[in-house]
């Protein structure tokens, strides 16, 4: 535990909040960020292990391109929170905005209530764990990695999804193109449950597991390197 | 990009006209990174006492035109109770009893005026600039009402003007605007409709039929709800649009949830926008939010 420091974001420029980050994770401390008022960008490219506790709601944008810190948001966010998450923690405690976990590629989020459209977006690892509902094309072209949604999905769950896992809790409004509910295993659900568990969620008793159908796979042309292993 | 906001007072017939301009201009102002070409507004349910609030301009040197307007108005048996003029901005107060769209006609026919909007309780007011220089030429901040809507523009889709500016009014059709965030893609198929219908559209900006849509619906029996709820099924594109009437106002969104949305409501004030920051400028304590999914609508009633 080191010491906590507090940013007053009314009274800084989002440039300012930025730099102001960086010299304290560097100076080894845990920060607070106090009046975030849903402004945009706040915490981008942190590459350190470090401690950040945002005390109301952010913009969009907003603890994206990260690679190790954990950060803790009391309130809501807007568009694509967690952006390009490499590795590290994002825990928000109610809802966020459109694309929350987009691109992703580790690491993991934890949305404490609703997430809107798009939530984990082209994701390519890690975990997006929601706890309320989820919304239209949850899981859109996803590629990696596992989204796990407690309450119930939008239209169009999975769409174009290449590999990796949707667990759904509650009802599905519709399956994506090539999206498919197939059986979950006893060690699944016991995996989904610790996941939950980790991310402070009381776990629920049953789940749907979404997959890829992998019927719009088409790769007929071979890559350079697969001509030469045939 | 664009930025959409909304506000609606729930008790004012306990507590009187609300500072629905004050609102609307913080609002506006927090979400000025969303577009800074032009800005506008609606505020309904404004104290009014002679028939129609008429809101209009006249564009360039024509020092002619504000005489034909009082002639044109007089001409139709049309009595103007107040007048004001400024910069090339104009608000009259009229009593006419005969119909609107013979006033409407009247007014934009004459050389160089262009009208805004006409509402029994409700007027628009829009301008090039961000909602800081609105409110400075126009003084929104001290306007009370009861609802209102506004918008903040990136232009995308057409030219740079006060014709182009949102909210559109739903010409002829007293105290309907709309504003929108998006693009529509089946926007001239059907302007081409409802000008084989006769409505005569004042702009070439897609938005403008959202609010022709919504008001021929409304004139035609349904309710606002009724008619928003047909528009996601009729409008092709993205977006996200806020409607005012007389008396509320609602709002939909696209079958994509392309656009954002967010409210935040309590017991006597309900306040939707683009982003939580403008709800954030107006509701001091961070209440719950609720954010729209996609094809959604909503209205509130005064």
């Amino acid at each position: 535990m080191h010491d906590l420091v507090s940013i007053d974001a009314s009274k800084l420029s989002t440039r300012q909040i930025n730099v102001r980050l960086t010299e304290l994770i560097g100076a080894r401390k845990d920060i607070e960020i106090i009046n975030p008022k849903a402004r945009h960008n706040i915490i981008v490219g942190i590459l350190d292990k470090c401690n950040i506790t945002v005390r109301g709601s952010l913009g969009y944008y907003c603890a994206s391109l990260l690679d190790g810190p954990s950060i803790v948001v009391e309130g809501n966010s807007g568009w694509a929170l967690g952006e390009n998450l490499m590795s590290g923690n994002i825990a928000i405690s109610k809802d966020t905005g459109a694309s929350v976990g987009a691109s992703m590629r580790g690491g993991n989020i934890c949305v404490g209530r609703n997430a809107g459209a798009r939530a984990g977006i082209s994701m390519k690892g890690g975990s997006l764990v929601i706890g309320g509902d989820s919304g239209f094309l949850t899981g859109f072209m996803m590629q990696k990695g596992q989204i796990i949604v407690c309450g119930d999905v939008g239209d169009a769950v999975g769409d174009s999804m290449y590999e990796g896992e949707i667990y759904v809790g509650g009802d599905i409004a519709s399956l994506g193109n090539d999206a498919v509910i197939v059986d979950i295993t006893k060690k699944e659900l016991i995996s989904v449950w610790n996941k939950l568990e980790e991310n402070g969620i009381d776990k629920q008793p049953e789940f749907k597991k979404i997959v890829s159908g992998k019927k719009l796979y088409h790769f007929d042309k071979l890559e350079r390197l697969e001509k030469s292993s045939v | 990009m664009c930025g959409v906001i909304g506000v609606i007072y729930k008790n004012t017939e306990a507590t009187g006209l609300a500072s629905v301009g004050s609102d609307l201009i913080k609002m506006l102002e927090s979400l000025e990174h969303r577009g800074r070409d032009s800005t506008g507004i609606t505020i309904g349910g404004v104290e009014n006492k002679s028939d129609y609030i008429v809101r209009f301009r006249i564009e360039g040197q024509n020092s002619n035109a504000l005489e034909m307007l009082s002639k044109g108005i007089s001409s139709i048996g049309a009595v103007i109770e107040y007048s004001g003029f400024a910069n090339g901005f104009g608000k009259i107060c009229v009593n006419y009893e005969a119909d609107v769209g013979k006033l409407a006609n009247t007014i934009a026919d004459i050389d160089g005026v262009e009208v805004d909007s006409i509402g029994t309780n409700s007027e628009i007011v829009k301008d090039v600039g961000d909602a800081t220089q609105l409110n400075n030429r126009h003084l929104i901040g001290e306007i009370k009402g009861t609802h209102g809507i506004g918008h903040v523009r990136m232009a995308t889709e057409s030219k740079i003007d006060v014709n182009h500016s949102h909210p559109f009014w739903a010409y002829p059709f007293p105290d309907i605007s709309v504003v929108h965030n998006g693009q529509l893609t089946n926007y001239h198929s059907l302007r081409r409709k409802y000008q084989d219908m006769g409505h005569k559209f004042q702009t070439g900006n897609d938005s403008e039929i959202i609010s022709v849509f919504l008001a021929e619906r409304i004139e035609s029996g349904l309710s606002l709800d009724e008619a928003i709820q047909e528009s996601l099924e009729v409008l092709d594109g993205t977006f996200t649009y806020l409607v005012s009437t007389n008396d509320g106002i609602g709002y939909a969104k696209d079958s994509w949830s392309a656009k954002p949305l967010v409210i935040m409501e309590t017991t006597d004030r309900v306040a939707v926008a683009s982003e939580e920051t403008a709800l954030l400028s107006v509701f001091q304590d961070e209440i719950d939010r609720f954010e729209p999914q996609e094809k959604e609508c909503m209205t509130w009633l005064v």
